[in-house]
């Protein structure tokens, strides 16, 4: 028998070990420092009341004042002042953490009761059908005008937003979710599962759970991204944070009122969501070609 | 017959896939029975329902869109298909341990092959973790995997094809079970990996005296390995007959055109020996002999009545008009 299981080891017994993937991501230049720049951004959010140069909501005489690299820029206010006066550097760190928050809770949320919804949906056949539709009219219903909807209920805030967003991202994964896990589902191990006696339970999580769930997190990683940019559009429609909270959309949507004689007011913000969501998207994109095996063989 | 029970009989057994109202049968009144220490083998070609027989023995035909159309599955005296879910649980992988086609997809990848023994142990036994890596190690040893020890540590991708079925084999095993089902163990392994998995289910089951159901299509399988031989064409058994008896003497055209077709080393041919014609798509109702559009032997009876599964000789059973045939067709 030895010899038997000397000849069928011919694959290398000590196989090279996949390298650690964040040594494959950091490979990546632009998806590293999209990466850094993330990691700054989010640093500098949590970070706001300690690092923020001045009280973002107090007003200072000087109005409308430009930032610092034009003609009548202080050092004092590094990116000018906004129609009230107020810091603009300041209300952009807080206003990221606001606009940071809103994203995540809500693609959080949205991520994982969508991703149940579908490996659900691929694991119970029976009430795929009854998911699926369900999914199919959530998907049919426009985020903007689930937004209204919730706001005329409750009113203006970041939590009607949040729930909005969230339930906005729920059917996008739960389709997704659902395509993964079938394709999973159809492999004989958990075919092999059950028939070592395991328990419905232990299949979903061990088998079924614990495979889709990188390819999922890729998706919920660009779905991040996009989730910001809606949140930021609800605010700018005066739908999110009530002023005068800071909030990048919203800050956005204030600074139209002076575009023509202080654009920087309005552009500044709209250069942050635009930062943060490209940051985002090849983040997530770095990382589905570093998780997804199909890509990396 | 020997006076021991069987293990395992199925009686009639009878599975339906629907298709919305598109019925068809799978499995059309299959029987037989393996006891204890014995190898059965089922042979017939694709789609002639032997994995779904034996998905069915399991009990792991997903309902729907199949369904239990009739018959009995009796294992050790209990009717599996009216047993409740957690009984059956507890016998699949328990009592009855199933080993798949793919070596490739049938282990779960993010475990450890370890891992998964164990977490089959801890199903079934009471185990300690200890206890359960020990036995685990032990599994590997019998399988003959080289460095057991390490081997239960790596994840199912770093190990070759055919140590993989030698794990599957272990995990099949891990708690001694009466019956082990192969459903193609070899077909998706090189040759010289093929003789030494049959090799070790053989000497396995010298060891512990489990009975062995091997779904296969390769007669070669067959030759060597078992005991007794149940052809299935189209969802039905059209012969039975121990192994010698089968190839020395087989009695249905189908059995016939089969072992025709095997090529031989000692004949030297320019073409190789087919049977015309394909399996009569499941949907199709047929009124006679399944094999009837086929056969070079059908005449208006075989056309219109199905034939009757009969012995011709101990233990030798038919499911043919024209049986006994004299060595005329072959």
């Amino acid at each position: 028998m030895t010899t038997a299981a000397d000849i069928d080891s011919t694959a290398d017994p000590v196989a090279p070990r996949r390298r650690a993937w964040w040594r494959l991501l950091l490979a990546d230049r632009a998806a590293a420092l999209a990466l850094f720049l993330l990691t700054v951004i989010v640093l500098a959010a949590a970070l706001a009341p300690w690092i923020a140069p001045h009280n973002p909501y107090a007003s200072s005489r000087t109005v409308m004042l430009p930032p610092v690299w034009e003609a009548r820029g202080t050092w004092n206010h590094i990116l000018g002042t906004d129609g009230q006066g107020r810091d603009i550097l300041s209300r952009i760190l807080y206003g990221t953490r606001t606009t940071l928050i809103i994203g995540l809770v809500a693609v959080v949320v949205g991520g994982v009761l969508g991703s149940l919804l579908g490996l659900l949906s691929a694991f119970y056949k029976r009430i795929d059908p009854y998911i699926m539709r369900l999914v199919d009219m959530m998907l049919s219903f426009p985020a903007i005008l689930l937004g209204l909807a919730l706001v005329a209920v409750f009113g203006p805030g970041v939590v009607p937003v949040i729930v909005a967003l969230a339930i906005a991202t729920i059917p996008d994964c739960a389709r997704i979710a659902r395509s993964i896990a079938v394709s999973v589902m159809e492999q004989e191990f958990i075919e092999a599962g059950r028939a070592v006696g395991l328990s419905d339970g232990t299949l979903f999580v061990r088998y079924l759970m614990r495979n889709c769930i990188s390819s999922i997190m890729i998706f919920i990683s660009l779905r991040f991204g996009q989730v910001i940019l809606i949140g930021a559009a609800l605010s700018f429609l005066g739908l999110g944070a009530r002023p005068p909270m800071a909030e990048l959309g919203m800050m956005a949507a204030q600074g139209r009122d002076f575009l023509l004689f202080a654009p920087h007011i309005a552009v500044i913000p709209s250069v942050a969501i635009f930062v943060i969501v490209l940051c985002a998207n090849m983040v997530g994109d770095a990382l589905r070609d570093v998780l997804d095996p199909r890509l990396r063989s | 017959m020997m006076a021991e029970a069987p293990i395992l009989s199925v009686e009639d057994l009878r599975v339906e896939f629907g298709v919305d109202r598109n019925v068809f049968r799978a499995v059309d009144g299959v029987s037989f029975s393996v006891r204890r220490g014995q190898t059965l083998g089922i042979v017939g070609e694709s789609g002639c329902g032997k994995s779904v027989t034996s998905l069915a023995i399991m009990r792991l035909v997903s309902v729907p869109p199949g369904r239990y159309a009739g018959g009995r599955v009796t294992f050790d005296g209990q009717d599996l298909l009216k047993l409740p879910e957690s009984k059956m649980r507890s016998l699949r992988g328990g009592r009855m341990g199933m080993i798949f086609q793919e070596p490739m997809t049938s282990l779960n990848p993010v475990y450890t092959c370890g891992d998964q023994i164990i977490e089959s142990l801890k199903v079934h036994r009471n185990l300690s973790p200890q206890a359960a890596r020990d036995r685990a190690i032990e599994l590997f040893d019998l399988v003959g995997l080289p460095s057991p020890s390490k081997r239960v540590d790596d994840y199912p991708h770093q190990l070759s094809g055919g140590q993989r079925q030698r794990v599957m084999i272990a995990l099949a095993l891990a708690n001694d079970p009466d019956l082990l089902i192969a459903d193609e163990p070899t077909t998706a392994l090189d040759v010289t990996i093929q003789a030494q998995i049959l090799e070790l289910m053989k000497d396995l089951q010298d060891r512990t005296g489990t009975a062995i159901l091997l779904i296969t299509h390769d007669l070669g399988v067959v030759a060597e390995t078992c005991d007794e031989v149940v052809v299935m064409y189209a969802g039905t058994v059209v012969e039975q007959a121990p192994t010698s008896a089968l190839f020395g003497d087989p009695q249905h055209p189908y059995t016939i055109g089969l072992m025709a077709a095997v090529p031989r080393i000692d004949v030297d041919a320019d073409r190789l020996a087919t049977i015309e014609g394909s399996v009569p798509p499941p949907w199709q109702v047929l009124k006679g002999c399944r094999f009837a559009s086929r056969c070079p032997l059908a005449d208006d009876r075989c056309r219109n009545e199905p034939p009757p599964l009969r012995a011709i000789a101990p233990a030798h059973r038919v499911a043919c008009w024209h049986a006994p045939i004299d060595g005329a067709m072959a």
